[in-house]
């Protein structure tokens, strides 16, 4: 049974009704509806301002749609319901400046009531190279470092669906090597995950692509590199040119 | 791992439990940091002072009682103004919570806390409790110094006035803040935000036409002028005020699990830039900051195009405004920049006015002290007037490309907001004029308009152009470029204000000492300026 299979199996983890969001006069994303299953791993491509971020802040329930709705596993994003079951890692890490990385992934992980976090912080920093730096200050990381320990928040909590932004940013050939594994692991244990990228080897591995141009859904199918293609414009063409044939 | 949310609500204690732990040990970690004998220190300069500028305040004022007159005129309306000024705190108040203030959070908080499963109005409980305490506390503090101010010129006893004025001043920055929280928690849409406001400041306006005390913010002014009338009043009405006060303040903090999160997030981001630029004294990212936080954009559409209209109509705008030289070009831009100001920068720079006219009026009666707020009503308005200055240095580049030389540029750019800075003393005149000002002082604001608007704002732009880096590595020479600017303002609206007035008490012509000041304060204004034009011409890239 494939990922597309179970998902149209089970009810959907994201359920966009009609979704749309303005700023001001602007059209952030139009009227979307869209249905995402357990076991998914979707690729969101689309170029800078195509509604990607919105998208994902909206289901992370950061930013509150104009029109429609968006519900997870049932209930509202941004309920207490949505939040227990959504991980959200945004495009630019956030940490608290006087707490070390260890600290931060205690908080989180109690927060989201994980109390099985000492037993799993250490499988989440050694893969991705922290494991020296958990007792390590945020301000003391490089970029590259700040990006992974942001993943490894995203990762230290329950999750029933999972919004990473641009999350291969600033990382090694490693360590996306890694982070694919991650995504990958986390939609075989049938969670849905959402990631939005500019990077093509996303695609490869992913079980959906949905691409968005200014707004609007303009590709929504198998992560096929001419069928994308022929979807986007000759400037976001660009973005999914390169993609290997997936083997 | 795979959620399972079906039991959360078993699971809030232990979220709570955490969240706790997570503030307890970043106080830990803060207390860690703290240098003790540097914060004793610093409290000890502190207490010195705030202990001499009280007692120095305290001594400034002169004893001059009320008269007869304005101690009727107190009685019948005090109350009633004090009140409209608690409507208008508290008309604020629901402006600023329909923006998505007044809390301003962490961005981990808004990523971390506020995106996990937990009670927000619980996580973010303890925030506003303290934004209410501080609150309170610099309003209780202020309250004290007007309270102060009170015993000296009207009856009663000094330990009332300073503990009513207290009071009063601790309510009303409780009730602007409890009003803000109410609009952000329960999100009040930005109508019924105007009509609140409208009706709350109306009923005010109200009270003090009728010379009554119906709303609950008259009996909040009833409470501050409570020693007055105290033998004649019951503790009713004031208390009744103060049960206003604290229910809005329990509705604000019941309400915060509503708090947007969107705002949450932009305040956040603005606010950690504006402490940065507070701790470097760039006073120019703070001015765009601020206006960032309270979302004061310019308008779309200006009041008044001032853009040239076709046909037979172009003819008779060419002829009104014949010159396409750098001149016109910068003037014309300048009025562009102002009329498309928001409405509240309008009416705060119109306040601004006002409350300078109203200082000044309190000054010449004998309230000294008070120069140093028509000082600075004059500078914060002036800081609006000179945008764009502003807008010019922010820009080098686009400065050093002009074909005209970049000390020209600034002198230039100097006529325009000068006309509005006049306009601002006028407004100051006119209030106080309606406020009873006497004809000497009359006169001596009318003389002081132009020199004080040249000086205002040749401080103001030299306030904003400042570098904030120039001085890092030396601190108090930092501290002194950034308060050399408001010195001035301060001795060239206070100096010829105090020596007219000195004049009139000893028989002589106030308007004549005040003229002959403000060709000194003229003196210092073109010397700023052209200190000014010189240092933005000598910073651009290319020479000009």
């Amino acid at each position: 049974m494939t990922a597309t299979d179970r998902a149209a199996a089970d009810p959907p983890v994201l359920a966009a009704d009609g979704l749309r969001r303005e700023y001001d006069d602007l059209l952030a994303l139009a009227p979307l509806d869209l249905a995402v299953g357990p076991g998914e791993l979707v690729a969101l491509v689309g170029s800078n301002g195509a509604g990607k971020t919105t998208l994902l802040t909206v289901a992370a329930g950061l930013v509150e749609p104009s029109h429609g709705t968006i519900h997870i596993c049932g209930a509202l994003a941004g309920s207490l319901e949505a939040r227990a079951r959504t991980s959200y890692i945004p495009d630019t890490p956030v940490f608290y400046q006087d707490l070390s990385l260890n600290e931060h992934l205690e908080y989180i992980a109690r927060l989201h009531a994980a109390e099985d976090w000492r037993d799993r912080a250490p499988h989440l920093l050694e893969p991705l190279g922290l494991q020296q730096w958990g007792d390590k200050l945020p301000n003391q990381f490089s970029r590259g470092m700040r990006q992974k320990a942001s993943i490894a928040l995203g990762f230290i909590r329950p999750f029933s669906l999972l919004l990473a932004d641009e999350p291969f940013d600033g990382l090694d050939p490693p360590s996306r090597t890694v982070l694919v594994e991650m995504l990958r692991a986390a939609a075989a244990e049938g969670a849905a995950v959402i990631v939005s990228t500019h990077r093509t080897e996303v695609a490869d591995f992913s079980s959906r692509c949905i691409a968005l141009h200014d707004g609007q859904l303009v590709y929504d199918g198998p992560p096929d590199r001419s069928i994308i293609a022929g979807h986007l414009p000759p400037q976001d063409g660009l973005l999914v040119a390169d993609v290997p044939e997936s083997g | 791992m795979i959620a399972d949310a079906s039991g959360w609500g078993a699971n809030q204690a232990s979220s709570l439990q955490a969240l706790r732990d997570l503030r307890s040990a970043r106080r830990r970690h803060y207390a860690a940091q703290v240098d003790w004998i540097e914060a004793g220190y610093r409290l000890y300069l502190g207490v010195i002072f705030g202990g001499w500028a009280l007692a120095l305040i305290s001594g400034a004022l002169a004893d001059v009682r009320v008269d007869g007159h304005a101690l009727e005129q107190i009685h019948q309306r005090g109350a009633a103004a004090l009140g409209l000024l608690v409507a208008v705190a508290v008309a604020a108040g629901l402006r600023s919570g329909g923006r998505g203030g007044p809390l301003v959070l962490e961005a981990p908080d808004v990523q971390h806390v506020l995106l996990a499963p937990v009670d927000r109005g619980a996580a973010l409980r303890g925030l506003a409790v303290r934004r209410l305490r501080t609150a309170g506390f610099l309003g209780l503090v202020l309250g004290l110094i007007a309270g102060i101010f009170a015993f000296r010129r009207l009856p009663g006893r000094p330990a009332e006035w300073l503990l009513c004025g207290g009071v009063f001043g601790g309510a009303v920055a409780v009730s602007a803040l409890a009003s803000a929280l109410i609009a952000s928690g329960r999100r009040l849409h930005r109508v019924v935000i105007w009509v609140l406001a409208a009706l709350i400041v109306g009923w005010s306006v109200a009270d003090f036409v009728g010379q009554r005390v119906t709303s609950p913010a008259s009996m909040l002014g009833a409470l501050a002028l409570w020693p007055l009338h105290r033998a004649n009043e019951s503790f009713v009405l004031p208390a009744a005020g103060l049960l206003v006060v604290t229910v809005a303040a329990v509705l604000g903090l019941t309400g915060l699990a509503g708090t947007s999160l969107e705002a949450a997030r932009r305040r956040a981001g603005l606010a950690a830039q504006l402490r940065f630029a507070v701790t470097t004294q760039d006073l120019r990212a703070i001015i765009l900051l601020r206006r960032q936080l309270a979302s004061e954009i310019p308008r779309r559409r200006p009041w008044l195009a001032l853009a040239p209209p076709d046909g037979a109509r172009r003819r008779r705008w060419r002829r009104l405004a014949p010159s396409d030289g750098p001149r016109n070009a910068i003037w014309q831009r300048d009025w562009q920049s102002f009329l498309r100001w928001p409405l509240v920068r309008v009416l705060r720079v119109g306040a601004l006015g006002a409350l300078a006219g109203l200082s000044l009026l309190a000054v010449w009666r004998g309230t000294t002290p008070l120069v140093l707020v028509a000082a600075f009503a004059l500078m914060v308005a002036a800081f609006d007037a000179v945008e764009p200055i502003g807008q010019e240095v922010d820009h080098p580049t686009l400065l050093a490309l002009l074909p005209v030389g970049a000390g020209q540029v600034i002198r230039q750019h100097l006529r325009a907001p000068t006309t509005v800075m006049a306009g601002v003393g006028l407004i100051a005149t006119a209030t106080a004029i309606v406020a009873g000002a006497p004809a000497g002082l009359i006169g001596v604001i009318l003389v002081m308009t132009v020199p004080t608007a040249l000086l205002s704002l040749s401080c103001a732009a030299l306030s904003v152009t400042n570098d904030p880096f120039a001085y890092v590595l030396a601190p108090e020479l930092g501290y002194f470029q950034t308060g050399f600017p408001v010195a001035l303002v301060v001795i060239g609206v206070g100096g010829p204000v105090l020596l007219a007035r000195q004049a009139a008490r000893h028989g002589a012509s106030a308007v004549g000492a005040a003229v002959a000041c403000e060709l000194a304060v003229f003196a210092i204004s073109l010397a700023v300026m052209a200190y000014l034009a010189y240092r933005i011409a000598a910073r651009v890239p290319v020479r000009s």
